[in-house]
C-alpha cells in the first residue's frame, strides 16, 4: 500500500496521495466521510434535544 | 431532560451541511489541485536547463542539447535525460528563435493533421507509431535512417523524411506526402525532439524495447 513515491517531484501532497492505490481512498474518506459522522451525531444529539430544523 | 426518539435522516439540516461539507472540500481540494498541475506543467526556463533543473517540461531551449532516454532505477521507467549541448541543423538557438521554432512546428503538426494518424502524447489515431518519443527511436541513431536519406545527421533525416516520406518506405502503411516545406519540417523536428524532452512518467511504456520488438510498428497502446 506504501511506496516510495517515483514521480518526478514527491514534496507534494498530491504525489503522496498517488504513492498507492488506497492512499487516495483513505484521504478523500477522512476528509469527507469522517466529518460527516460528526455532522451526523450534532444534528441527532440536536433532534433529540428537540430544537427544530 | 428526557431524550426525543428522533431520525437524522429525514433532517434537511443534516443533508443541507454534508453537502456543503462535501461540495465545498471538494472544491478547494479541485481549486488546489488545478494551480499545482498549473506549475508543473508549465515550461521550465533556459538558465534551468543550463544549471540541471529539472522541469516535467524543458525549457524550448532543449533543442540545444543532446536527450537521451534511460532507465531509471528508482521511478522504474524510462526518464528522459537531457545531456550535453549539440547543434541542431548546424547551429545553437537562442530562447527566442528556439521558442519561435517550436511554435511554428506546433502549428504546422495541427495544419498537417499529424493526429490523424499518429498519436502525440497518447491523443490522436492508432494507425501510425506514437511520435511523443519519436526523436529517440533508434532508426534515427543507428545509421538506418541517415543512410537511407542520405543525410549526415539525425535532424537533417527526419526533415528530409517528413519533406517526402513517399520516398523512404519504412513500413507497410506509408506516410503520404503532404507538402511539407523545409522550414515546416524544421520546425516539426524540433517539435518532435522537445517532445522527447518531456517527462512523461514512463508513457509510452518500455518504449525502446517496444521500439525494437515492433520495429517501426506502432507504439501507441
Amino acid at each position: 500500500m506504501w511506496e516510495t513515491c517515483s514521480d518526478l517531484v514527491c514534496n507534494n501532497l498530491f504525489a503522496w496521495l498517488n504513492q498507492g492505490p488506497l492512499t487516495l481512498t483513505i484521504f478523500l474518506h477522512t476528509v469527507l466521510i469522517v466529518p460527516m459522522f460528526f455532522i451526523y451525531f450534532q444534528e441527532k444529539k440536536r433532534l433529540q434535544e428537540g430544537k427544530e430544523d | 431532560m428526557s431524550k426525543k426518539s428522533a431520525s437524522v435522516w429525514t433532517s434537511i439540516r443534516f443533508w443541507r451541511r454534508s453537502a456543503a461539507w462535501v461540495t465545498g472540500t471538494a472544491t478547494v481540494l479541485l481549486i488546489w489541485l488545478t494551480f499545482d498541475t498549473m506549475g508543473q506543467i508549465s515550461m521550465g526556463s533556459d538558465a534551468d536547463l543550463a544549471k540541471g533543473i529539472k522541469h516535467r517540461i524543458p525549457a524550448a531551449t532543449v533543442i540545444n542539447y543532446h536527450v537521451d532516454y534511460q532507465f531509471d532505477q528508482k521511478r522504474g521507467h524510462e526518464v528522459p535525460v537531457i545531456g550535453e549541448k549539440e547543434k541542431f541543423f548546424g547551429k545553437e538557438w537562442s530562447a527566442k528563435d528556439a521558442a519561435a521554432l517550436l511554435h511554428h512546428g506546433k502549428l504546422t503538426s495541427q495544419a498537417k493533421n499529424c493526429m490523424n494518424c499518429h498519436t502525440l502524447l497518447g491523443n490522436g489515431g492508432y494507425y501510425a507509431p506514437d511520435l511523443t518519443k519519436a526523436w529517440l527511436d533508434a532508426k534515427w541513431n543507428d545509421g538506418t535512417m541517415t543512410g537511407i536519406t542520405g543525410k549526415n545527421t539525425k535532424e537533417e533525416a527526419m526533415a528530409e523524411f517528413l519533406m517526402h516520406p513517399s520516398q523512404y518506405p519504412t513500413h507497410a502503411r506509408m506516410m503520404p506526402d503532404l507538402g511539407i516545406t523545409q522550414d515546416e519540417a524544421v520546425a516539426l523536428v524540433a517539435f518532435l525532439k522537445h517532445m522527447s524532452a518531456i517527462d512523461t512518467n514512463g508513457f509510452p511504456r518500455n518504449f525502446s524495447q517496444s521500439a525494437k520488438r515492433l520495429e517501426g510498428g506502432t507504439h501507441a497502446h
